[in-house]
């Protein structure tokens, strides 16, 4: 197995009501993966992110990032490589020009301005937001503002990025420059982390899911592995992905022979009911 | 230049319009140091000379910058001063007249009781008054009509105002549209549920959306913070500043326009 770059260690969190939020969590993350978390609201997943960003400060437990336990004069290095997008933008964007706004984590960093404004204008291009630049926050859309947020983290060069629920609040217009996003940013081999309570996209995207209930992470798996296993969703309150459903409807009913050949999107499901369609007309009675 | 869509512009208020306006300008590209300087020296040559024809002279180029330059409608320059003329107007109206029991001065009208007059001399002092404080009014407006706040928050940064006023200047700029924003939503879900159908209603919804208003506040302090820290912030609150080049045809014109401003007072003095 590949060396882990970030490994969390049993972590503890609580918020100050007392009520524990991590209880106990332990992950190791790879370099490259693609991970959806997924879990009711509550579940620890804010809490989760906070806290190996080295926002929050964890009660227990150890943060290792490329072999370096976190503490409290490394904790810029953190925020530094792990970068996260939060759910709403507004709460994120805090400069009053877009440009500004994208320059404050470089700025923060030291950099030299050159390379600043370098690093602001490639991020810019790469969100599609170079007309925007000199534009105040308060006069964009849902959708730009959430791109903006994007090209913030994006700006400062971080090693894992994490999108807390960044489908949320989107129209499908702006989900889908989003999902391209994310597959530019997959294929540049960046590691992402995405919470979600989309399990469609979940189960079509991520390589490693990781399930979060009650401030504990009941499993981590593959996608096929987690949403096969029904008691698993049942505990997580989540639903069983369309496309699997149906899938696996249909096997059951002897409409397809069971291959074993779960489609991931909906080309996919396609392909294998053209596939079912010429055997059968090739070879009548036996299917 | 993209145009910007005037989505609340006028709806919510003056402040919105002129903020709208500052970033549609088109001497917005100008350097903001040299038109904030443009500004505040034109107001104090305004007051200092104290001079009619400078003044006239001053609120005549103001609104050539701002109308011609900066492309702002007639209109919107006029409704925006319209807000300064009616208080410079009620402040002034009470340094022309005068009340008496005889009937004094030029003009004078018999109330019954006393007489209200008013003098040549009265009046003109109203009017070079009236000038002085429209010339320094147009100069300032000049400068907010063109200027983002952000950039007006950067030149006083350079100009050594504390740390702490500046960030808290650019903060609170931020956070107002927001504030705006959140209280617009719960005063229309309030309305949607009958809350402000009378007056007591009304009262007791406006206190609640306030108090509301303050939980959601503190919350949005805590994301935001977290947001801050998270992009590595580390207490100083920087932000990236564009250097925009000031042209020398502008440093000329604005020298030139001060040359004769002042020689205009000596020659009128």
């Amino acid at each position: 197995m590949e060396k882990p770059i970030l490994r969390v260690e049993n972590l503890y969190y609580a918020y100050g009501n007392g009520k524990s939020a991590l209880d106990g969590v332990s992950a190791d993350i790879c370099e490259g993966e693609k991970i959806a978390v997924v879990g009711s609201n509550g579940s620890g997943k804010s809490t989760f992110f906070l806290n190996i960003n080295g926002v929050f400060t964890p009660e227990q437990g150890k943060i290792i990032y490329r072999g370096i336990t976190a503490n409290k004069k490394n904790l810029n290095e953190l925020r530094k490589n792990i970068g996260i997008v939060f759910q709403d933008a507004d709460n994120q964007i805090i400069a009053s020009t877009v440009r500004a706004e994208v320059a404050f984590g470089p700025m923060n960093l030291k950099l030299p301005k050159e390379e600043v404004l370098e690093r602001v204008d490639r991020a810019l291009a790469y969100m599609d937001l170079s007309d925007f630049k000199d534009r105040p926050p308060h006069y964009l859309s849902g959708g730009e503002k959430k791109r903006v947020s994007i090209a913030d983290i994006i700006a400062m060069k971080p090693e894992i990025i994490i999108f807390d629920e960044p489908m949320a609040a989107l129209d499908p217009v702006n989900a889908l420059m989003l999902e391209e996003v994310l597959d530019k940013l997959g294929s540049e081999g960046k590691t992402m982390l995405i919470s979600t309570h989309d399990v469609d996209f979940a189960y079509k995207w991520a390589e490693r899911v990781l399930v979060f209930c009650q401030g504990k992470i009941i499993a981590d798996g593959t996608p096929l592995e987690i949403f096969k296993n029904t008691e698993i969703l049942k505990q997580a309150n989540l639903k069983q992905p369309t496309l699997l459903e149906v899938y696996e409807s249909l096997v059951k009913n002897h409409l397809l022979e069971d291959a074993k050949a779960y489609p991931k999107s909906i080309q996919e499901f396609k392909v294998i009911l053209e596939n079912r369609c010429f055997s059968q007309a090739l070879l009548p009675g036996l299917i | 230049m993209e145009k910007i869509k005037n989505s609340h512009g006028h709806k919510v208020g003056e402040g919105f319009s002129i903020d709208f306006y500052a970033y549609s300008s088109k001497i917005r590209h100008w350097n903001s140091t040299f038109k904030v300087s443009l500004s505040v020296l034109n107001l104090i040559l305004c007051i200092v000379l104290n001079n009619p024809y400078v003044s006239v002279a001053v609120i005549v180029a103001m609104a050539y910058l701002t109308i011609v330059k900066g492309e702002l409608p007639v209109r919107e320059y006029l409704s925006i001063l319209s807000i300064p003329i009616g208080f410079i107007l009620l402040g002034t109206f009470t340094i022309a007249i005068d009340f008496s029991s005889q009937p004094v001065g030029q003009y004078n009208l018999y109330l019954g009781f006393c007489y209200v007059f008013t003098s040549h001399g009265k009046l003109k002092e109203m009017v070079f008054l009236i000038l002085k404080v429209f010339g320094a009014i147009s100069a300032l407006q000049m400068m907010t009509l063109s200027t983002p706040s952000s950039e007006i928050i950067s030149v006083l940064r350079k100009a050594h105002v504390p740390k702490l006023v500046v960030e808290l200047m650019s903060l609170i700029y931020r956070y107002i549209f927001i504030l705006i924003d959140t209280y617009t939503k719960m005063k229309n879900s309030a309305k949607s549920r009958q809350g402000y159908c009378d007056f007591k209603t009304s009262l007791y919804t406006v206190g609640s959306i306030a108090g509301n208003m303050l939980v959601i506040s503190l919350k949005k302090a805590n994301a935001c913070y977290a947001a801050m820290e998270a992009r590595c912030y580390d207490g100083d609150l920087i932000f990236l500043e564009e250097v925009k080049k000031v042209k020398t045809i502008q440093i000329i014109t604005a020298a030139a326009f001060t040359i004769f401003l002042i020689l205009l007072w000596g020659f009128t003095l």
